[in-house]
């Protein structure tokens, strides 16, 4: 007589939910993480790369991946097992003063970020409209990013982003179209390639910062805590987060395939600073889009630069008022959460009002934040490390021994990637020739 | 405890990068900036700490906990200790940027900005007892008597709360609730996904007790959002009676009147008279929330017709039911869609609907506030959304 519901699979009968939680376990905080990270200033980082050194960086993409796949796991799984924020674990464990420095340069670094995500947006806006189109592109889109994700909808920007990353395809079929010699892409990206100059380091610290960021750290053990997940999702969180990283690195991979096969082989010169910069990275799209080459590059570096613009603000907002106990919440008013606001809001003032200065150089600007960050890393692995071992957080989650080794080895190559970087500029002399 | 502050029973003395804790018997007095001993290092007797102790530096000092006044979580920033006949106690706890500021020794700077502008920089502090450490060990039994001061708070405050916390934490928190609480605890929480992953961190007893008093039609919504396995357990453990009216309403989609409906409602048989009838509510004990109507039915639970507790009360004891209920009843099928529902209920001012299979049987019914909730998502419960 009575239905028995239970000779059906639960899920299924509540079928709306069902799906939308079938949706949300596809995408998880790793694959959003990644997929964030290809923002602004990552197109530009590899672009640049494959412009000036061409498929000689490959290699590279490998050895930062691994990397990522150490840093990223340990936050998903400190997220995972804590159910907090890394700030939050900063906080109790190390106390004030450490996390009053980890929060300020989290925000210089992130703001700096955040003006290039707004760089890029006007670069785009210049390739798409011409000159005059940033002073228009980059309020409008100031103001969109505050108001979709004060309003609440984050999850739906998140969305919107995700699909519209699917642009950086272009980049894979551009690669192929190219037609580029694949036993030298294989060969380098097999056979680490180095050479001593500044130009070069300068590269290869902008393709270690553009991809391993502290704000992917921050934004991904939110994500993370955020979801609820329990510690039986393990699993499902580490492959989501590997997932991400590879993901992010085939389009950095392809990035540098297509414009090494373009730009470098035709001996076209990149300078970064020089205004034109972006139009020619564009040409890195030219076997696919041929003349619409500038428009398609402006749509995907649109896509990046948007979607780091509403995720850094917010990331570094969450960051900072969880560590002091400040309100938080996107649903409240000013009254109600001053400090959560104001930080908001501050950022993509700043961000948008620095991009928004006439002769800026854009191509620059975007670089810029990827040697910030590649410099901050060393500063936060070791408190990552700590955090992760700690069985008193972590119990019997927390980093092994060996796992330690690697992070140790992850550590010592990202010091000596800053240090090199700081000699470079200290001592020009020991680069040359 | 008697006393309304705890004192301070022993310090940890850190030196030579040995950590050693000692009694507070060898302390012979301290002010703002130091402490002296009583005795010299070598001879110090060690502290042996007991589970009831609290470790300030370690379990409250930058730690989130509830601030009973405020109803909200608060980050520590400092510590309020004073002395009393010789004693420290800790008498409150700093929550504002001026305790923060003093941590990294600003807060004299901070105080003169403040002065030479001409304004006030109040601490932010709060009494201890307003305060509920959140982080409990599981062998701290004091902290769990604490955790009572949070039980006499509203559910949705607590719900608030808990929205907050990390799982961990919100399970300490759980824990110190009776099971009533917790459900009413667990209702108010609207995230469909955060209710399920505190219920899968609890043990099943536990979990299912907690489910038996919560309304069955919460109990589906949140067991469809959980593993298979885990839900049937559930299910299993629970008492036969509630895991029947879940199970009944598991069958439905839930986006129709099935779905939102509950199996809590009242219904008598046509035979009975006004006073019996009247008998078989004191019987039911029926919750508030499903009193509004009391539905009349015959042997095979067809609805008759309906009546209010009013034309109950008023009636003539010994009349039968039949003669006096509201015999054209309005109802909505188990199918009907969630603003179908709503538009009947805003037409005729129903407060709840009671819901009917194709045969005219009763099947349980829709309150006006879930079917609003459903309708008008946000309007009703205005619980804290999550960010990411």
């Amino acid at each position: 007589m009575r239905p028995k519901a239970l000779d059906r699979p639960l899920g299924l009968l509540r079928s709306r939910r069902a799906r939308l939680l079938v949706l949300l376990s596809v995408v998880g905080p790793g694959i959003i993480t990644g997929t964030v990270d290809n923002d602004a200033t990552g197109i530009t980082g590899y672009a640049l790369a494959g412009s000036q050194f061409g498929y000689d960086l490959l290699w590279l993409l490998i050895v930062t991946a691994v990397c990522l796949a150490v840093i990223q796991e340990m936050v998903a799984r400190m997220g995972t097992i804590t159910g907090k924020g890394l700030s939050d674990l900063i906080r109790e464990r190390f106390g004030v003063a450490p996390t009053v420095w980890v929060m300020i340069l989290l925000f210089i670094a992130n703001a700096a970020t955040t003006v290039a995500e707004f760089a890029g947006i006007a670069g785009a806006a210049q390739l798409l409209f011409g000159d005059f189109a940033r002073y228009i592109a980059i309020p409008v889109s100031a103001f969109f990013v505050w108001f979709l994700v004060l309003r609440g909808s984050f999850r739906v920007v998140e969305r919107i982003l995700l699909t519209l990353a699917l642009v950086f395809i272009s980049y894979i079929v551009s690669a192929f179209l190219a037609h580029p010699k694949w036993g030298d892409v294989i060969h380098h990206t097999v056979v680490p390639t180095f050479h001593a100059s500044a130009p070069f380091l300068l590269i290869f610290i902008t393709i270690v910062g553009t991809t391993i960021t502290p704000w992917m750290a921050f934004f991904q053990q939110s994500n993370v805590a955020d979801k609820g997940l329990n510690p039986k999702d393990l699993w499902f969180e580490r492959i989501d987060t590997y997932t991400g990283i590879l993901a992010l690195n085939l389009v950095a991979f392809f990035i540098i395939v297509a414009t090494g096969a373009t730009i470098f082989v035709h001996h076209i010169p990149v300078d970064p600073s020089d205004p034109s910069a972006f139009a020619k990275i564009a040409l890195g799209l030219k076997p696919l889009a041929g003349q619409f080459a500038e428009q398609l590059f402006a749509i995907g570096l649109l896509t990046a630069s948007l979607m780091g613009a509403s995720v850094l603000p917010l990331s570094t907002t969450y960051a900072i008022t969880e560590a002091f106990g400040f309100e938080r919440g996107i649903d409240k008013s000013f009254g109600e959460a001053p400090a959560f606001l104001t930080i908001y809001t501050t950022m993509i003032v700043l961000g948008a009002g620095i991009a928004l200065f006439p002769d800026a150089p854009l191509a620059l600007i975007t670089n810029l934040p990827n040697i910030v960050n590649g410099m901050l890393l060393p500063l936060l692995l070791p408190i990552l490390i700590v955090l992760a071992s700690d069985k008193r957080i972590m119990g019997r989650y927390a980093n092994t021994r060996l796992f330690n080794v690697a992070s140790g080895a992850v550590f010592v190559f990202l010091s000596l990637v800053t240090l090199a970087f700081l000699a470079s500029i200290f001592f020009p002399g020991l680069f040359r020739g | 405890m008697t006393e309304p502050f705890p004192r301070v029973t022993g310090v940890i003395l850190k030196s030579n990068r040995k950590v050693r804790s000692l009694d507070w018997s060898v302390v012979r007095s301290w002010d703002n900036k130091e402490l002296s001993l009583k005795v010299d290092e070598p001879s110090v007797q060690p502290h042996a700490r007991a589970d009831s102790e609290l470790w300030l530096s370690r379990q409250i000092l930058d730690k989130q906990i509830v601030d009973m006044d405020g109803r909200r979580v608060v980050r520590v920033n400092d510590l309020q200790l004073s002395q009393v006949d010789g004693s420290m106690l800790l008498v409150g706890v700093d929550i504002g940027g001026r305790g923060l500021a003093r941590r990294i020794g600003l807060e004299g700077i901070g105080r003169r900005l403040a002065s030479t502008f001409g304004i006030d920089w109040p601490q932010k502090l709060i009494s201890w007892e307003a305060v509920d450490p959140v982080k409990s060990d599981v062998s701290s039994v004091k902290l769990r008597i604490a955790h009572t001061k949070l039980a006499k708070l509203h559910p949705a405050d607590i719900a608030d709360i808990v929205n907050e916390l990390s799982p961990e934490d919100r399970n300490a928190v759980f824990a110190a609730l009776d099971d009533e609480k917790a459900a009413d605890t667990l209702e108010e929480i609207d995230e469909p996904q955060m209710q399920a992953s505190i219920l899968e961190r609890l043990d099943v007893e536990r979990a299912s007790d907690i489910l038996e008093a919560m309304a069955p039609d919460e109990v589906a919504d949140l067991l469809a959002d959980m593993p298979r396995e885990r839900a049937q357990l559930l299910l299993q453990k629970m008492e036969e009676d509630e895991a029947e009216d879940v199970e009944e309403l598991l069958a439905y989609r839930e986006d129709t009147a099935g779905g939102l409906m509950t199996t809590e409602y009242v219904a008598v048989l046509h035979t009975l008279t006004a006073a019996q009838a009247i008998d078989r509510l004191r019987q039911l004990e029926p919750n508030a929330e499903s009193v509004y109507y009391v539905y009349v039915v015959d042997e095979e639970e067809h609805l008759l017709g309906v009546l209010s507790l009013r034309d109950l009360i008023v009636a003539k004891p010994e009349t039968k039911i039949r003669d006096f209920m509201i015999k054209n009843v309005i109802s909505v099928g188990v199918d009907a869609g969630p603003r179908d529902v709503a538009e009947v209920t805003s037409k005729y001012n129903l407060l709840a609907v009671p819901v009917v299979d194709q045969h005219n049987r009763i099947q349980g019914i829709v309150t006006v506030d879930d079917v609003m909730e459903r309708v008008m998502p946000g309007r009703t419960g205005g619980r804290r959304r999550r960010i990411f």
